[in-house]
Order: structure tokens, then C-alpha cells, then sequence
């Protein structure tokens, strides 16, 4: 192993070039950061280098969550910015500067090939074969799972978590295996600096212990997990390290004095001590005096509970369970090398072969119940495949064969002579082999011989490779086709081939930025907040770090309530603009209208009897945009805003939704509290103004009429000013 | 309407006067007192009308349900502990009416005319009758509905429906029994397993050694995690779905969508596909006749080329613009 480091090193080192170069070929038209949390990653580090780290430890961004603001340095996973910080100041230091968009955008890619590194160091400790490591880091290069979030332009906690994870994890076992308090120290560090990068840690600081517990459960305690486990250091591992620490006391007693009673005694003593312990856990759990588990991490384990008790967490899409063509999309074969890689692992079955059918499992569970989580899983399923194919690979690819020739000397040996040396020597062998059955898998209780005919070798050599070039393809295939076109703009295939590029969102951000007052107030759903506060650079209500419930519910109420009720809410709020999102016009499904249930719902679980999802569908249950909407629907805020105006784009009558394929109706909805003041190209983002309070002190449903020039009617503005006046 | 509004407004004082007079007063306190026996009370239509007239003090929910077997309605069997437990613990924690609050039932069987007269389609659902007269009243109030499948059928969700929309007062909580017949079996059960783990432990111990047994189930665990189990466990999918033709279709059209057979299929292709490569990677290099070692090289990479090439159809079928193949399919 020790003289073939260097040469797998530089082969790692060239491929992960290779693939770095692969992702800077993503960057063709313009370095642009993608998505939604990205943006608010962006502004933080822009903030933290501009007022450096104490100030940004200090930061209380007014610009968000309008009025109640966010204590944002207190509240965030500082690991990412403070990374990209460093890097621009040690780059600074060297008299390169390179502007810090530039290192966040960038950030991503870099440290995919230090993951495909770190992949190819963990592989290696868990197979002899230093081909496997090799797989290992390719698959993990390319694997679609987790190019999803290594493109450039990716600027997210997950971009370098997954790094730190995986490497965190090679620091475990190789501290384990050593037994050695240095490599635990650096377990720790790099545990810390994962704690800090990201909220996804919940998962290491539980399969660390677990896979401790598993151990001595196994009766596999030793002095190294001891030296490992308490150098480096959440509720389950409190409990696992007092644990190690008794059994460790025992096992000190049991080698000083080797009376088997006294074993026994102390035996049961740990078992009843633990099990005293989880009680006490589970009762102080009950009785609400720790809560050990927030919301989302609960979410986990009882799999209805979001849905009835946080809709804004069942919200979101990357919280949805994964349906089994998203497992291919991500991994392709790799998916089915997966459990043959774990069942290699029983092979063995050393301490860190146990760490790996841990997470394997565990993985594959989170994975099927969150979307989100299959990027913890994508490492380990490259290992495992790596596991299984290296080994085919080392079986088949070698030259020499072992020579049929022995065999069939070896048979007739056995025919002519019943009692030969030979046989007697094969059968004490299987004897041997029988008796630590219970020991070993079934599979390989026989001797390995080898593979005889070339032919064999050829077949499989082939078949292989072919597995592998289609893998390629298909990794390039999906990140072309799914993952590579940021978010923000849309690209399109114009009916002779050609690209079309949709820049609605940008153009969006762009006119308010320059035609809005420095302290406008946008609202929009919270979707959309990081964005806004990021390339608009206004003040929104809610974003997508999602703390407040409360007010979310409150920007879902305004949305989906009528005109009356929703303009003192945006009076209350100092609203001056609100942003929909509109996909009629292009067909882009991704749009508010389809969103629209669930601001429904996040408002119907704080004012469950002013905002009614029922109301939304119709009597048979369908929900409709066209004549047949309920009335609730065609009254409330979104769907005025989303279909203003939008007749004016057809002949008389002929409007059409292309996201829900239904003809609009005859009629297009009016707005009285609001007035429309930016359509995008494609009606992508429609921003409408919010009406001051009119001049005469009419209420605005008879101000419009009478701008009309339609006669005051007597008895409706009545009635209309009597409910406008309502103010909660 | 305003006529009506303001005709009901000038209604109110009579009311007030000829509830005084009126043995109507004493309604309440007539249904409490049975109430206070068993509840939720047992309407029949002359109940009903009585208890729903038109000048009420107090606040009223009748549940109307058909319990009986040919109507076969599986809701209304699953809420009615659930309302008992909820009416019962009312009363229970409100023994002098002071929340004027009470709590009936209304079957098909015994309310054939109420529910012709309010053109009842549906059952099961919860008809709220806030006061008209006295505190908190709401003179002109529509009575309100609260449909089962849109939201929830535990007794905690009607509960919090109720206490919103009745006049403020006590709101006695929902107390489950203890059941105490469950504590006995759980506990006999523990106790009978501890007993035999005692009994057979040598029996026992070498099972749960058995490095098989644990790959087995890791296997298994994984390959059901992977094809989208929880996916069906969460979203509660359908087993199989007919195609409008007498047959079955197995696989649900669309990305995001599945069938509970399909993703069985799709485990059972994985675990070829994964036993296939074991296969191959084990057992065929322990294989000591050169022969039978190359036959079965040859069968297993067969099965498995044949069975990836189905996955990767079955994936085109998923996913339209998937564009790659392998032969035979």
C-alpha cells in the first residue's frame, strides 16, 4: 500500500482536475450564483468581508423579516462564509485579488475534488485494493446526487458539508483503527467545523456513537475505540460515551481479576445502568423538560408528523419523500452495485465494515424519507459500488490464471484413491472452514481458486466497461439536462433548435433595484426572499430561512384572503410592493399560483377559521383557475394579482392558462389596493404597487369605480367602506 | 337580507321577554341533566328539532352519522369513540353547565326527517349551533359544519373546532381512559418474551450471531429504502391501479409517482441485479470446474445485461426523454 500512495494520488489528483475542469465548462455564459439559498450565502459573506468577523458575528440584518429583522450572525451555519472569507484573504495575502463572487461561485467545484479526495482516502481504508479508492473518487466526481449541489455557482452549506462529512468520517476510522488520541483530536476538529458548516450534522453526531454502541454491542470493545472515541467528542453520544466509559472500567476490573462471577455481575450491572439511563431520557422527554429533537429533525422518524403539525416544513419540495426514479436519476447503476458493495463488507466485517453497513442503512432511510438527503447517502453508495467493483475487477483482471489442469489431476486422484493425501488435505480443510461458518458468510466458505478461461475474463471486462461508459454518459446527461441551468434563468428550445434564454427573474430584481426607493418593502412569498434582499437589494417580510411560522402565515394570509382583509395587512407591514411569480404565459409550473395551497395551509394553521382550504376547491374536490373557481379563489389576492390584466394578451374570451391548461374567464379580476407596476417579458414576475390611501378619503373599491367613470352606487360603497374600515 | 338583519334585531327584546316566560329556558338544563348520564345524547327527530329550535341560550354539536351496517360507512364507525371520549369528558369536566355546551348524535335510523329536510348526501359531519339568545349570542348565525376527510377525525381537532366558535367559557379537556387491559397484555407479553429469551438464550445466541442473518437483513433493508418504500409509506400510495381496460397497469406514469407493486418490481430488479454481481464477485471464483465456473460467468453476466436493460426501459417509461438503452429491451 505504502509505495503505490503516490502513483493512485496523482491518478486521483489528475481526474479530479479533469472533473473540475468539467464543471468550469458549466460556467459557458456568465459566472451567476443559482438558486435561493445561495443568494443569502452570498450577501452574509459579502457582509462578513466588507465589516469583517466580529461585526458579522454581531450582524442584525433589518433588511429581512420586516419589522421584526433577524439576529442573522446568531442564527446561521457561519462554516461556509467564514471558509470563502478566509480563502479571499489568504488570496489577498499573496497579492491575487480575486473578487469574492468569483470565490463563492467557484467554491463549490473546488471543494467537490477535495471530496473526491477525501472519497478515495476513506475507500482505501476500507479495502486493500487501491483500485477501489480510485472508483470511488471517479463516482463520486461525476454521481449526479451530488453534482446537484457541486456546480458552480452552487453556493451552499452543502457544497463544502459534504466534504467535511465524508472526511470526517475517514478521520473516525482511521482514529479507530489506530487507535490513536491524535487522529481523534482531528476527528473532533473537523466534527466542529461540520457542526458549524451545517444543520444536516444531527447525522454524524448520531452515526458516530451509534456505530461506538454497535461495536460494544458486538462484544468488539477495545482499548483503540476506547483512546478514539472519548479524544473526540448531542444527547445519544452523552449516553454512548458514559457507556464506553463504564465498559471500559469493567474491562480494566475483568483483566485484573479474572473471576467469572464477578464478570457476570458487572455485566448485568452496565445493562441495567444503560437501560436506567435511556429511561430517565425517554421520561424527561415525556415530561417537556429537554426537547431533544426540533421540528424538522422529528419529521424524520414520524413520518405524518410534519404534514398535520408544520406545514412549512412539508412545503417545501426538498422535503418530500423520493420516489424510485429519483434514486436512478441520482446514481444510476451505482444503485444496484450498492448492496452488493455492503454484502462485501460482511466479508470481513472489521470495526470500520460495521461503520459502513451503519450508514449504508441509516443513509438509505433518511434518503427514501427527505429528497434533501440523498446527498448524505451518494458517498457511501460510492464507496460500497467502488467495494463491489473493484473486487470483480481485481478478480477478473488478472492475467495469470490458476491452471485446470491441478483440478482435473486433482479429481482423478480422488476417484482412483479413496483415501488420497490430497482429499484428506481438502477435506480437513473444509472442516476448518465449517467450523467458523457461523464465523464467515455462506458465499465464500469454499477457497477461492480464481477464474480459468480468458474468455471469462474478457466477457466480464467488457460488460463492465460498457456499465461504466453508460454511467458516464448518463451522469453527463443528467447534469446537462437537470442540474447545470441555474434557477434564475430559464433556458429554452425555440421550435428550430435553437436556445432561447429566459431572464425574466433578473430583469425583475434589476427594475426594482433601480426604480424603487433604497428602503422599499417588498413582499412575496418567502420562496423568493433571499433573492429580493440579494439581487434587488430590498428589505422583503419573509425568507427562506424559515424561522418565523407567525409571519409566514401572515404573507400567506394576505395572499389568499380578499382585497379587503389583505390591504391593512399590507398597510400594517409598511408594504410598498408585492412580487408574484406567474408561469400562464410560458407554461413554467414552478409558479405562485401552484404554490398558492400552501400559503393557503401555512395561514389556515394560525388562523385556521379566517383562511379555510376547503374554500379553495370546488364542490367535487378539484382545484380550478378557470369559471368554475370557487369564489374564495377567484377573490383572494394571488389569484387577482396572477391574472390581472391577462385577458389583454388574448382575443376577447380566449384566455389561457398553459400551467393548468384551463380557458380563463370571460372576465378578467379587478384590483382596487394595488396598481400594476412591472410585468416582466414573459410574465414571469408581476410586481404590483401598493395604493396609498386615497387623497379624498374615499376607500379605494369607489375610487376605481368612480375612475372608471361606472356611477356610484349608493348601497355597495356603503357596505364596502363599513368592512374596509376594520382594522385588527 | 339587511331587511331581515334588522327585522331579527327587532325580534331580540320579544325574544328575551318570552325566553323568560317560555319553558323553553329550561331545554338546557332538561338535556344536561341527561346529559350528565350519557353523552353524547342520543337524538331522535323530535329531539332534534327540540334541542335546534330556534331560540337557543346555549350552544349545541350533533353529529350526524349512520351506524347502521348496510349503509357500511367506515368513518363513522372509526370517529364515534372518539366523539363519546370527546362528549364524554366534557360533561365530565363541566358537571354544572357552565359552558352551555352539549353534545348529540343524530343517526339515519331515528332522524330520517332531518335529514331530508337538510338534504343530507354525505355523512359523517359535525353540525355547530352557536346560542341565538344570551351571552355571546350570534342572533342571525349560520350553524356550522365541520366535514371529516378535509380535516382531522381525532377527538383533539373537533375539540379545538368547538372551543373557537362557542360563546368563552370553560373548556374541559380531553381525558383518554388509561386502558388499563393494555398495560396488562404489554406487559404479560414483555414478560413472557424475557422468560423465553431466558429459557432458549443458547438457542438464541448463535441466530443472532449468524453474520448471514445480518447481511440478509441489511440487504433487504436497503434494497426496500432504495425502490421508494417510504415514499409509499408517507404518501399512502395505491397498491396497483386499473388502466380502464379490465387490466392492471404497474407502473404509475410520471417522475414523481409510483405504485406500491412497482416499487416491489424494482426492489426485485436491484436484488437480481445486486445478487447477479455478488455472484460473479464470490461465488464464481470458488467455482473449481474450469467448465461449470465458465457456464455460469456467462449465465450470470446474462442475467444481469437482461435485467439492466429492463430497469432501463422501465426507467424510459418513467422518464420520456431518457435516452439511453441496452439491448434486449
Amino acid at each position: 500500500m505504502a509505495n503505490s500512495a503516490v502513483d493512485p494520488f496523482l491518478q486521483g489528483t489528475t481526474g479530479r482536475n479533469t472533473r473540475g475542469l468539467l464543471r468550469l465548462i458549466i460556467l459557458w455564459f456568465e459566472s451567476i450564483i443559482h438558486e435561493f439559498d445561495p443568494w443569502f450565502n452570498f450577501r452574509a459573506t459579502k457582509y462578513l468581508v466588507q465589516h469583517g468577523f466580529y461585526s458579522f458575528w454581531d450582524w442584525f440584518d433589518d433588511r429581512t423579516w420586516h419589522p421584526l429583522g433577524r439576529v442573522t450572525g446568531g442564527t446561521l451555519y457561519p462554516g461556509l462564509m467564514v471558509t470563502s472569507g478566509a480563502i479571499y484573504n489568504v488570496l489577498r495575502l499573496l497579492s491575487m485579488p480575486v473578487d469574492i463572487r468569483n470565490i463563492c461561485v467557484l467554491l463549490a467545484p473546488a471543494f467537490s475534488g477535495l471530496t473526491a479526495l477525501a472519497t478515495y482516502l476513506l475507500t482505501s481504508e476500507l479495502s486493500p485494493s487501491p483500485s477501489a479508492g480510485l472508483l470511488a473518487a471517479a463516482f463520486m466526481g461525476i454521481a449526479p446526487g451530488y453534482i446537484s449541489r457541486s456546480v458552480a455557482g452552487s453556493y451552499d452549506n452543502e457544497a463544502i458539508a459534504i466534504f467535511l462529512l465524508v472526511f470526517t468520517f475517514y478521520l473516525w476510522i482511521k482514529a479507530l483503527k489506530l487507535g490513536s488520541a491524535f487522529w481523534g483530536a482531528l476527528t473532533a476538529l473537523f466534527y466542529f467545523y461540520m457542526v458549524s458548516a451545517w444543520g444536516g450534522y444531527v447525522f454524524i453526531t448520531n452515526l458516530i456513537p451509534l456505530h461506538a454502541f454497535v461495536l460494544i454491542a458486538m462484544g468488539r470493545y477495545s482499548p483503540r475505540l476506547y483512546v478514539s472515541y472519548t479524544t473526540c467528542e448531542h444527547m445519544s453520544s452523552l449516553g454512548v460515551f458514559g457507556l464506553l466509559q463504564l465498559v471500559g472500567f469493567v474491562e480494566f476490573i475483568r483483566q485484573q481479576v479474572p473471576s467469572k462471577q464477578f464478570q457476570t455481575l458487572l455485566q448485568s450491572l452496565i445493562v441495567a445502568i444503560f437501560l436506567v439511563s435511556v429511561g430517565i431520557l425517554v421520561l424527561l422527554t415525556v415530561a417537556g423538560v429537554i426537547a431533544p429533537w426540533s421540528g424538522r429533525f422529528y419529521s424524520l422518524w414520524d413520518t405524518g408528523y410534519a404534514k398535520i403539525h408544520i406545514p412549512i416544513i412539508a412545503s417545501v419540495s426538498e422535503h418530500q419523500p423520493t420516489a424510485w426514479p429519483a434514486f436512478f436519476f441520482d446514481l444510476n447503476f451505482l444503485i444496484w452495485l450498492f448492496p452488493a458493495g455492503v454484502y462485501l463488507c460482511f466479508r470481513t466485517l472489521k470495526d470500520e465494515h460495521v461503520f459502513v453497513v451503519i450508514y449504508s442503512i441509516l443513509a438509505s432511510y433518511f434518503a427514501g424519507v427527505m429528497v434533501r438527503l440523498m446527498l448524505t447517502l451518494t458517498p457511501v453508495v460510492c464507496v460500497a459500488a467502488a467495494l463491489a467493483l473493484s473486487y470483480i475487477l481485481d478478480t477478473y483482471l488478472v492475467m495469470d490464471s490458476p491452471s485446470a489442469e491441478a483440478y482435473v489431476n486433482d479429481r482423478t486422484k480422488a476417484n482412483s484413491t479413496t483415501s488420497g493425501a490430497a482429499t484428506s488435505v481438502s477435506v480437513q480443510q473444509r472442516k476448518a472452514s465449517s467450523s467458523t461458518a457461523s464465523e464467515s458468510l455462506r458465499s465464500t466458505q469454499d477457497p477461492l481458486i480464481g477464474i480459468y478461461s480468458s474468455k471469462s475474463k474478457l466477457s466480464i471486462a467488457v460488460v463492465i466497461s460498457t456499465y461504466l461508459l453508460l454511467f458516464v454518459l448518463h451522469c453527463t446527461w443528467v447534469t446537462s439536462n437537470a442540474y447545470s441551468s441555474p434557477s434564475v434563468v430559464l433556458a429554452s428550445r425555440l421550435p428550430d433548435g435553437s436556445q432561447h434564454i429566459i431572464d425574466d427573474y433578473r430583469e425583475a430584481y434589476q427594475w426594482l433595484r433601480q426604480n424603487t426607493p433604497n428602503d422599499a418593502k417588498i413582499m412575496s412569498w418567502w420562496d423568493y426572499g433571499y433573492q429580493i434582499g440579494g439581487m434587488a437589494d430590498r428589505a422583503t417580510l419573509v425568507d427562506n430561512n424559515t424561522w418565523n411560522n407567525t409571519h409566514i402565515a401572515t404573507v400567506g394570509k394576505a395572499m389568499s384572503s380578499r382585497e379587503e382583509v389583505s390591504y391593512p395587512i399590507l398597510r400594517q407591514h409598511d408594504v410598498d410592493y408585492v412580487l408574484v411569480v406567474f408561469g400562464g404565459v410560458l407554461g413554467y409550473s414552478g409558479d405562485d399560483i401552484n404554490k398558492f395551497l400552501w400559503m393557503v395551509r401555512i395561514a389556515e394553521g394560525v388562523w385556521p377559521d379566517e383562511v379555510k382550504e376547503r374554500n379553495f376547491f370546488t364542490d367535487r374536490g378539484e382545484y380550478r383557475v378557470d369559471d368554475e373557481a370557487t369564489p374564495t379563489m377567484k377573490n383572494s389576492l394571488m389569484y387577482k394579482m396572477s391574472y390581472y390584466n391577462y385577458n389583454a394578451l388574448f382575443p376577447p374570451g380566449q384566455a389561457r392558462d398553459r400551467v393548468r391548461n384551463s380557458r380563463l374567464p370571460a372576465e378578467g379580476p379587478r384590483l382596487n389596493t394595488l396598481e400594476e407596476a412591472f410585468t416582466s417579458e414573459n410574465w414571469i414576475i408581476r410586481i404590483y404597487k401598493v395604493k396609498d390611501l386615497d387623497n379624498v378619503g374615499r376607500d379605494h373599491a369607489s375610487a376605481v369605480a368612480f375612475e372608471k367613470g361606472s356611477r356610484k352606487k349608493e348601497t355597495t360603497s356603503k357596505r364596502r367602506a363599513a368592512r374596509v374600515l376594520r382594522v385588527e | 337580507m339587511k331587511f331581515l338583519q334588522a327585522f331579527t334585531w327587532s325580534l331580540l327584546p320579544l325574544a328575551a321577554l318570552a325566553a323568560k316566560k317560555s319553558p323553553k329556558v329550561e331545554t338546557f338544563e332538561k338535556f344536561h341533566q341527561k346529559a350528565l348520564s350519557s353523552s353524547p345524547l342520543k337524538l331522535g327527530d323530535r329531539e332534534y328539532d327540540e334541542l335546534t329550535g330556534p331560540l337557543r341560550n346555549y350552544s349545541v354539536a350533533v353529529l350526524f352519522t349512520a351506524m347502521e351496517p348496510q349503509f357500511g360507512c367506515q368513518p363513522c364507525r372509526e370517529f364515534k369513540p372518539e366523539w363519546e371520549l370527546l362528549s364524554t369528558s366534557w360533561m365530565k369536566g363541566d358537571k354544572s353547565g357552565e359552558s352551555r355546551m352539549l353534545f348529540g348524535t343524530l343517526d339515519f335510523a331515528d332522524g330520517k326527517a332531518n335529514f331530508q329536510k337538510l338534504q343530507v348526501a354525505s355523512v359523517p359531519f359535525i353540525l355547530l349551533l352557536q346560542p341565538t339568545v344570551g351571552p355571546g349570542a350570534k342572533p342571525n348565525g349560520q350553524p356550522l359544519k365541520y366535514e371529516f376527510g378535509v380535516n382531522p377525525s381525532e377527538a383533539d381537532a373537533v375539540h379545538g373546532w368547538v372551543s373557537r366558535h362557542i360563546p368563552p367559557g370553560p373548556r374541559p379537556p380531553i381525558v383518554r381512559p388509561v386502558n388499563y387491559a393494555r398495560i396488562v397484555a404489554v406487559s404479560t407479553i414483555v414478560l413472557g418474551l424475557l422468560s423465553v429469551l431466558r429459557v432458549a438464550w443458547h438457542l438464541i445466541v448463535p441466530v443472532i450471531q449468524n453474520r448471514n442473518l445480518w447481511a440478509a437483513i441489511s440487504l433487504i433493508s436497503i434494497l426496500m429504502f432504495t425502490s421508494g418504500h417510504m415514499f409509499n409509506h408517507i404518501r399512502r400510495v395505491p397498491y396497483v391501479v386499473g388502466d380502464g381496460k379490465g387490466g392492471v397497469s404497474y407502473f404509475a406514469g410520471g417522475f414523481s409517482n409510483q405504485f406500491g407493486l412497482e416499487t416491489q418490481i424494482v426492489a426485485a430488479m436491484y436484488g437480481v441485479l445486486s445478487f447477479a454481481t455478488i455472484s460473479l464477485a464470490l461465488k464464481v471464483p470458488r467455482i473449481a470446474d474450469p467448465q461449470k465456473q465458465q457456464i455460469s460467468v456467462w449465465v450470470w453476466s446474462a442475467i444481469m445485461l437482461g435485467m439492466y436493460s429492463f430497469l432501463l426501459s422501465t426507467f424510459r417509461v418513467k422518464n420520456g426523454g431518457y435516452p439511453f438503452w441496452l439491448p434486449p429491451f
